[in-house]
């Protein structure tokens, strides 16, 4: 799991099936002083995240499978909570 | 998920069985700096599994490790990065910008 900041979100129409009706947000890795660490990366959000906002986010693609019900799904990160 | 833009194609003489059917793609992952911008790229470039068909210079969304090869599934397949997804539009607004 690490901490991401949301810094904006992509829309697709070609993608795995699995994708259909997904929120997809682009999540900036932050290290503890704040500072962004390696490439954006497109996260699946179920928690309605804002933009500017910091997430806690997984990446177990065995959730992924679960929470999209498709075992199948090329997908890894997920929001799991919002930080306070 | 990384995104990446295609760069081009991998085609194979001899292949391991499990990646029959399988398009391989030349993609440079898009770094903070260049995602804004029109000319993204900047990362190292790799080879991403792929059934969705991109053009050359599109932006991607490819998941990389083991989740690559679930696409496959119950089948196995030599897949460690996957393209999930063609982006048609990036709404990207980092702070400090």
């Amino acid at each position: 799991m690490f901490i991401a900041r949301i810094d904006g979100s992509i829309t697709s129409t070609v993608k795995h099936k699995s994708l259909n009706g997904v929120s997809l947000l682009i999540g900036q890795r932050l290290d503890t002083d704040g500072s962004p660490v390696g490439e954006p990366q497109v996260i699946i959000d179920t928690m309605r995240a804002a933009w500017g906002s910091k997430v806690l986010v997984s990446t177990d693609g065995d959730l992924a499978r679960h929470l999209l019900r498709d075992n199948t799904t090329p997908t890894r990160l997920v929001v799991v909570g919002l930080l306070d | 998920m990384r995104l990446g833009v295609v760069k081009g194609k991998v085609v194979l003489s001899v292949a391991d069985p499990g990646l029959v059917g399988t398009r391989l793609l030349i993609v440079e992952p898009i770094t903070a700096d260049r995602l804004g911008g029109n000319d993204p790229g900047g990362g190292k470039q790799l080879v991403v599994a792929d059934h969705l068909g991109p053009a050359e210079g599109e932006i991607i969304a490819f998941v990389e490790g083991r989740e690559g090869a679930n696409p496959y599934w119950p089948g196995r397949a030599p897949v460690d990065a996957y393209c999930s997804l063609i982006v048609d539009q990036v709404n990207y607004r980092p702070p400090n910008e």
